[in-house]
């Protein structure tokens, strides 16, 4: 182990290995907007450690969940979420589950180095020791030679992974990342695949992630979960016992493809509802 | 300020002088509708001292209401943003009070002050605050809601939105602002020296119209553009410095 990643290992959260203690817990979770019922009754255990996929056809409320977890959209009364065993009221999850947004939302008045320490400023953090963590973690995020560059300056992936130690340097147990690799091209998107998961493999957070690429929610997860076209819903609970580390000839492999079979049915099966519904 | 800003404001600059010059001499227009430049410059060389006290008697009138109307308008604007409430009971006393005309404020203002500085500042004051509060509160109320939410699944309070988010998003806004309001504050300032005032260009202006000295009047106007230039210069420096992000966009 190198000396930077010692010291980081010192300050940011290492997470024990997954012992199988139910790290968040949500029971018959829903949500309206008005008429428009964009969650119903969503159930998922999710233990310590755990890189949990969701994927499901756009528009089913996978967002919605998200905001619910941070604490930002009050779920409707009824559900329970509890989070490390004890119920967790919406306000109450302001500031301590990391959430990773669809969009990167960098601040453009503030460097790479800056805008990754603003979760970790806003919790209090002095400044100086912020940016000096952030500077020992720029290698390890792609980043070295651009701690004092603004986020205009940057391609895509670059921001997506300014994004993510910001939301990394948040140190929260856990990290939700809606959609982190949408917008990437697909080579750079396989790169940050196994980055990220070389990541998780260090630091040991609990993990819900959003994507609409199946291939991306095989590859990661431990277990993939579908949702149901509006009103959201868990239709499928999967898990991947596929062994890790993961490679990119994984991809290929025939157990893989046996899994992708699986889980394209439950998702086609999905869309084709959406697009019923509401057109293409 | 780099080497290069300097050529690209002298060029109009000379631009303007050729323009006028030519024109006097190329059109024979009389000297009682436009003197020569440079007998305008020559006047100004002559009473050198006056002019310079002149400006600089302005110049602090003008930016010293600039600077209390960009400072209440920040305020107001961040104020206002949020308490609703007190925006819905004050927001429409700013808006009625820009129905009065500049010259009838400047008019109370001076009875009121007598011939200050504090009787200018308060009528560029009164030009420069409102603009700058409108913009604030928009340039507040424009923030993205998804910066929000995510700087409030931080767990940021209003203070700290405030200071990292709303504000610095609201910088642009604030400073177009400032800048259309810092020839307003100089009006002002010209405006409430001509209710009595001995020193700065506003007096000198009058004073040659009395006068009908020509060229003393167009010398008293290249004093005020000098002015107006400075105050712009100010604005427009602050902006460079705080609102570096925009030029990269
Ligand atoms: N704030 C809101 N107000 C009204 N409707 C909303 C709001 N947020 C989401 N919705 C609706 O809820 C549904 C689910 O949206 P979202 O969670 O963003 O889906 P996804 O992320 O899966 O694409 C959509 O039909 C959307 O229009
Ligand atoms: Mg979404």
């Amino acid at each position: 182990m190198t000396g930077a990643a010692e010291r980081l290992d010192a300050q940011l959260t290492v997470a024990a290995p997954p012992v199988g203690r139910v790290k968040l817990s949500l029971n018959g979770v829903a949500r309206s907007f008005g008429a428009v019922r964009a969650l119903d009754r969503v159930d998922l255990s999710i233990a310590e450690g755990e890189f949990v996929t969701l994927i499901g056809p756009s528009g089913c409320g996978k967002s919605t969940l998200f905001n619910i977890l941070a604490g930002l959209l009050e779920p409707d009364p009824g559900g329970t979420l509890l989070l490390d065993g004890a119920p967790a009221p919406s306000g109450s999850l302001l500031g301590r589950i990391a959430f990773m947004p669809q969009r990167d939302l960098l601040l453009p008045w503030r460097t790479v180095l800056d805008n990754a320490i603003l979760a970790a400023e806003i919790q209090g953090q002095k400044k100086r020791e912020a940016r000096e963590l952030a500077r020992s973690m720029a290698a390890e995020f792609g980043l070295k030679g651009f701690e004092n560059h603004y986020p205009q300056q940057l391609s895509g992936g670059m921001r997506q992974r300014v994004a993510l130690m910001r939301t990394f340097l948040f140190d929260r147990e856990v990290m939700l990342l809606d959609e982190p690799f949408g917008a990437l091209d697909a080579l750079t998107r396989a790169l940050m695949q196994r980055w990220l998961l070389d990541l998780w493999s260090r630091y040991r957070r609990t993990i819900l992630f959003i994507t609409h690429d199946i291939d991306e929610a095989i590859f990661l997860g431990d277990r993939v979960t579908v949702m149901s076209a509006r009103p959201g819903r868990i239709t499928l609970d999967r898990t991947i016992p596929l062994p890790r580390p993961r490679q990119p000839s994984l991809l290929t492999a025939p157990e893989f493809m046996a899994l992708k079979r699986e889980l394209l049915e439950a998702v086609e099966e999905e869309s084709l509802k959406a697009f019923a519904a509401n057109g293409p | 300020m780099s080497w290069r800003t300097l050529p690209r404001l002298a060029a109009p600059l000379l631009l303007i002088a050729l323009l006028w010059e030519g024109a006097v001499l190329g059109f024979g227009i009389s000297p009682f509708y436009l003197p020569p430049l440079r007998q305008v410059l020559g006047a100004i060389a002559a009473l050198w001292p006056a002019y310079q006290s002149a400006f600089l008697v302005t110049l602090a009138e003008a930016t010293a209401g600039f600077a209390m109307g960009a400072l209440v308008g920040i305020a107001g604007g961040i104020a206002f943003a949020h308490l609703p409430r007190l925006r819905r009971m004050v927001l429409p006393l700013f808006v009625v009070s820009q129905t009065v005309p500049v010259i009838a404020f400047g008019a109370i203002v001076v009875l009121w002050f007598g011939n200050t500085l504090a009787a200018k500042a308060a009528i560029a004051f009164y030009l420069t605050f409102f603009p700058v509060t409108v913009n604030t509160l928009a340039g507040i109320e424009a923030v993205d809601p998804r910066q929000v939410a995510l700087l409030r699944s931080f767990g940021a309070g209003s203070r700290e939105l405030l200071w990292k988010l709303r504000l610095p998003a609201a910088l642009p806004r604030i400073f177009t602002a400032l800048r259309l309001s810092a020839p307003l504050a100089l009006a002002g300032a010209i405006v409430g020296e001509w209710f009595g005032a001995t020193q700065g260009v506003g007096a000198m202006l009058l004073a040659a119209l009395f006068n009908e000295q020509v060229v003393a009047i167009w010398a008293a106007i290249l004093a005020a553009a000098a002015v107006g230039s400075a105050l712009f210069a100010l604005v427009a420096l602050a902006e460079r410095a705080l609102v570096f992000w925009r030029e990269e966009l």
